[in-house]
């Protein structure tokens, strides 16, 4: 395959990805034990599988353009929760696609996932309590509000979420991975030859 | 579902906002969105609101489309109200509520801030009722086209936008067929504790992931036969033009601002 074509089959594919990104994104289920606004969805799968399987700018460009469709289909009523998922969808995919890059195997896999996880919710933690919730407050008309409530906020809904997230998504993905594996294998021989 | 994934919020009418090229209307929300932070007291309220409102009548959209686009939010108005009652202490005390005090500053301060977050849903959400997914997907890549600059892949992210849009209703049937397909084997995506559910969706998944790939590899080898070579070269189908008619707006729109910094203290 020439380098151009294969580069144009590689923008389509990761459209593709993202269109699937969004569609998953309408499964979503909120978790019966915390608050509405942080809802569990399965857009990040496929955003892992491009990162997988090309790189892990793949998995950004796939994320980023998974929130652009959302954003313009939801009328962009809450752009900051938009971004955030961005974010967060970025810190969870790069570090297990780079770690799976470079060790290769199942296990990487797993490990990955797991500092993929803490990664995310580390750094979702530290988002929300300088960017995002501070950006809310202000919409919201409080601008008081105190480093203590800020930080129980975190402590009881976002991190746990974002935990929450990580593992679920992480057992949605490794049977899908095991499944997909000799498929993966065969579109990857096509990229690199 | 399926029918508000293929065309967004767009409801077709007639007007003049409709008419108006989408990187105007994009530019205007975006600066509506800033200003609105200025506004510090009922007159400025009330002239921004006069503005929306106009804008949303402007639209010849029937209120209630208008009003189902709010719907996911009235909750979080009605929530930032209700907290602003009982957090802000100024002015009298009016009267209480099993035990807590109501100030007479709690009502405006709530008022203010609810109405704030009011316009701001109501103005954004225009964006979306007046104009379609692939004409916001165009006013994104003339809007970004100074980043050309900077070596960022302006045209190819349009691209993969208008690619993705023009996929959406076909792999969000795909999904449907396929679940249907699993269903009748007897999955079940519904009930079920929730890891049961977490693995229902891996057979959805796998063959989605397949026929997409199959669908990239078909497009890719069509759109070469046609000469595809990337962006530098290419001519567009819809083409965006600033008309009298935006001036017209953005003119307009500048009075709103004098308006607002004249009526602000």
């Amino acid at each position: 395959m020439s380098k151009q074509s294969s580069q144009l089959l590689k923008l389509i594919i990761l459209a593709l990805l993202g269109t699937i990104s969004m569609v998953l994104l309408f499964l979503n289920f909120p978790l019966p034990f915390l608050p509405p606004y942080l809802k569990v969805d399965f857009g990040e799968v496929p955003t892992l599988l491009a990162a997988l399987i090309f790189s892990p700018m793949a998995g950004v460009v796939v994320q980023l353009i998974k929130n652009l469709l959302y954003l313009i289909f939801t009328g962009a009523a809450d752009p900051v929760g938009v971004f955030a998922n961005f974010v967060a969808g970025v810190t969870f995919v790069v570090p297990i696609s780079m770690i799976y890059h470079k060790y290769k195997g199942d296990n990487s896999l797993l490990s990955g996932l797991v500092v993929g996880t803490v990664i995310m919710t580390f750094s979702m933690g530290i988002l929300n309590y300088y960017v995002l919730l501070p950006i809310y407050s202000v919409f919201m008309g409080m601008d008081d509000l105190s480093s203590g409530a800020l930080l129980g906020t975190i402590m009881v809904g976002v991190i746990p979420f974002n935990l929450i997230k990580g593992f679920i998504v992480s057992v949605l993905f490794v049977p899908l991975f095991i499944k997909l594996k000799p498929w993966i294998k065969q579109k990857q021989a096509i990229f690199n030859s | 579902m399926a029918n508000s994934l293929i065309i967004g919020q767009y409801v077709p009418t007639d007007s003049l906002v409709h008419r108006l090229d989408p990187r105007t209307k994009i530019i205007i929300i975006f600066l509506f969105v800033i200003f609105i932070f200025f506004a510090n007291n009922a007159l400025s309220y009330g002239w921004l609101a006069l503005f929306a409102v106009a804008s949303a009548v402007a639209t010849k959209i029937k209120l209630k489309f208008i009003a189902r686009g709010l719907t996911p939010v009235w909750f979080l108005i009605i929530f930032t109200f209700i907290l602003h009652l009982f957090v802000t202490r100024e002015g009298p005390v009016l009267f209480e509520i099993i035990g807590f005090p109501i100030y007479s500053g709690a009502i405006i301060q709530g008022f203010a801030i609810s109405l704030r977050f009011f316009l701001l849903i109501l103005v954004t959400s225009l964006m979306t009722l007046t104009t379609t997914p692939i004409e916001i997907t165009d006013a994104i890549e003339s809007l970004l086209h100074p980043l050309k600059k900077i070596k960022f892949p302006v045209h190819e992210l349009a691209l993969m936008m208008s690619i993705s849009l023009r996929f959406i209703p076909t792999l969000m049937q795909e999904t449907e067929k396929i679940s249907k397909a699993q269903a009748s084997r007897g999955v079940d995506f519904k009930t079920g504790p929730i890891k049961d559910r977490i693995h229902a969706v891996v057979p959805l998944l796998v063959p989605l992931f397949v026929s997409a790939f199959k669908r990239a590899e078909e497009l890719a080898m069509a759109m070469e036969a046609r000469g595809y070579q990337g962006g530098e070269g290419r001519t567009k189908l819809r083409e965006l033009t600033i008309a009298k008619l935006d001036w017209l707006a953005f003119l307009s729109f500048s009075c709103v601002l004098i308006g607002l910094f004249l009526l602000r203290q």
